[in-house]
């Protein structure tokens, strides 16, 4: 009788792990290696309108008609959280946009697409009712500081369809 | 929700009476290729069984009748249904389980969840075991995965760093109330001083504040000291009714006050609302306020857990009416403003809490004396466990069992200090643990209290 044979394809020999975190494996412990690759694939569903905007250099909110005078929603939000009606979309007036607060990232975590030092900020928008976290993508000596002047800059040219497609540079 | 109803504000109440009866712990470290999870959690289950409650393995197994697993996050263990094989592993098959997941409020969640369970009626002896297996990626990747629980859509791409979202609380809170730097630093010290005395802990150290200060930067203004460990290890604590507490040890500790509360995942959506008063605090203290309320420099969640708690366990003034405090300092900055949000102190006053020297042993409500989560450890699912095993212990007189006896030191291939030195409290009545998760996102309160 002729068997077929079953085998691990693609098995490349392993390396097992000897140091991690500058410390020695111990003897007689095993640990090897577990890599990851693969995509995962991921909607914006009805929100999909306000990353379609940043490309297009347009800054949108959310308004709920029902509530009414609560500020816009910026994150926006498809439904309103106060009484579950659908919002509409508005444009955000960014023209009186303030640094709310800020920090500095010097050791951000794997994935981050952006060059350090990177300056991150929540703004203080009139008219919304949230602070919107975002970044500087322009900065000097002192910048930024709570009250700085800020205009958003919309990343037109190959968008990565994140929130890092609109960041914020002095008015001045 | 802006306007909290009566019926929002209901002061829970349980059932029946509950009891935290054992715990244990295994010790915390950045890396421990030495024990899968499984291995973690039947360490420290069968130090609060044997230890502990100093009874057998099967004698107590023919007394449980459910258990509550706690873990942050499955793609750092990289085992979904995990706890069908902690539960396995201790052998409490065809018992029934669920397992939690309030991000770093885990443990408290799974404590609540489990005092739940017996206070119903559907259980009379829960353990409710924690673990976190954060050393199978690099820090880089561990802080992106800490970071998968901020938004991901608004907020996790700016960084990949839970520690830069606290660090835009933090210049907030320096800008509106201009403490002392120096407070900031000086709870990092405390906590890093404590854990010194700790055989479980990871981050031990006595340090100088400039050394804080002059540490190197993870995100302005948060230096390294300031930021909590990213740790491995397990914890477990067991709740019972009341006839079988008192048939399993002469010194329960009972379940007083419990209280949850939540507020939205992204910093950004908070907005703004009065005052929600605790019992110590009257209705003129923030006539004059002008700062907005929770903003970025209160945790709205905490607030609400407190006072469901309080009100519960009929706690007048947290300072007075409590002998010892866990919070969750993930960082020092949230340390303080939670001082404020539990009301130690009005908001804007937190520093004084730590100046005053009221957070430390001798004062008044010592704080961490475990060493938190900047000294001894944060694996997450098994943090908000320790906190109330710490608090279990020093309630129960039994610091200095699980922290001064020789053999937990060597157990864990440690030196004891030359200067080690007893951290009991002298004779507490009632403690507190605060569990804590994003930026404020998920709050427990739970408090204990002497049970005999
Ligand atoms: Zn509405």
């Amino acid at each position: 009788m002729e068997r077929q044979k079953v085998d691990i394809s693609k098995f490349k020999k392993v390396e097992l792990i000897k140091k991690l975190f500058r410390e020695d494996v111990p003897e007689g412990v095993i640990v090897r290696p577990n890599p990851k690759d693969y995509n995962h694939y991921h909607s914006y569903g009805g929100l999909s309108p306000f990353f379609e905007g940043l490309t297009k250099g347009k800054l949108l909110g959310t308004e709920c008609q029902n509530c009414r005078n609560t500020g816009l929603w910026l994150p926006p939000r498809v439904d309103c959280p106060d009484c579950w009606e659908k919002t509409e979309w508005r444009d955000v007036d960014t023209k009186d946009a303030k640094v709310y607060t800020y920090s500095v990232t010097n050791y951000p975590g794997a994935g981050f697409k952006a060059t350090v030092p990177c300056p991150l900020i929540s703004l203080e928008i009139p008219g919304v009712c949230t602070k919107f976290m975002s970044y500087l993508s322009e900065f000097g000596e002192g910048e930024p500081y709570i009250g700085m002047p800020v205009k958003p800059k919309f990343r037109i040219r190959k968008p990565t369809y994140t929130i890092l497609d609109i960041s914020w540079v002095p008015t001045s | 929700m802006l306007e909290l109803s009566p019926d929002n504000l209901r002061v829970p109440k349980l059932s029946r009476p509950v009891y935290a009866i054992g715990g244990g712990l295994t010790d915390f470290r950045k890396f421990y290729p030495e024990k899968q999870s499984t291995e973690l959690c039947m360490e420290a289950a069968k130090m609060a069984v044997t230890e502990d409650l100093g009874m057998g393995v099967k004698e107590f197994k023919q007394l449980v009748n459910f258990s509550v697993y706690s873990q942050f996050a499955d793609h750092f263990g990289d085992q979904l249904l995990a706890a069908a094989k902690i539960h396995d592993y201790l052998g409490f098959d065809p018992l029934g389980n669920i397992e939690v997941k309030t991000g770093g409020a885990t443990g408290g969640s799974s404590v609540l969840a489990g005092i739940m369970a017996v206070a119903s009626g559907y259980a009379s002896l829960v353990p409710v075991i924690g673990w976190e297996r954060m050393d199978e990626v690099d820090t880089k990747q561990g802080n992106s995965y800490i970071a998968s629980a901020a938004c991901k859509d608004f907020e996790s791409e700016l960084g990949w760093l839970y520690a830069t979202y606290y660090a835009l609380m933090m210049q907030r809170y320096l800008y509106e109330y201009s403490p002392n730097r120096e407070t900031l630093a000086k709870i990092a010290q405390k906590n890093h001083h404590y854990a010194k005395f700790s055989p479980y802990s990871q981050l031990p150290g006595d340090l100088t504040l400039e050394q804080i200060m002059e540490s190197k930067i993870v995100s302005d203004p948060l230096t390294f000291p300031e930021c909590c460990a990213m740790s491995v290890g397990a914890a477990c604590i067991i709740l019972a009714d009341e006839e079988t507490a008192f048939k399993l040890t002469d010194k329960p500790v009972k379940v007083v006050g419990v209280g949850s509360g939540s507020h939205t995942l992204r910093t950004a959506d908070r907005r703004n609302m009065p005052v929600l008063l605790l019992p110590n605090e009257d209705q003129g203290l923030y006539k004059d306020r002008e700062n907005e309320w929770p903003g970025f420099t209160s945790f709205l969640a905490a607030r609400m857990a407190a006072y469901l708690s309080y009100n519960m366990a009929g706690i007048k003034d947290p300072v007075e009416d409590l002998d010892i405090l866990e919070t969750h300092d993930a960082f020092t900055v949230s340390d303080i403003q939670t001082y404020e949000d539990i009301g130690l102190r009005p908001y804007g006053q937190g520093q004084e809490f730590v100046e005053s020297g009221e957070a430390y042993l001798e004062g008044k409500l010592p704080t961490n004396l475990s060493g938190g989560l900047l000294g001894t450890m944060h694996s997450v699912g098994a943090t908000g466990i320790y906190q109330l095993v710490e608090v279990m212990w020093q309630l129960k007189g039994e610091w200095d069992k699980f922290h001064g006896d020789e053999k937990y030191w060597q157990k864990y291939g440690k030196r004891k200090p030359v200067d080690f030195k007893s951290l009991q409290v002298d004779n507490p009545r009632r403690g507190m643990a605060i569990s804590h998760a994003g930026t404020g996102s998920h709050v427990t309160s739970i408090i204990f209290e002497r049970g005999w």
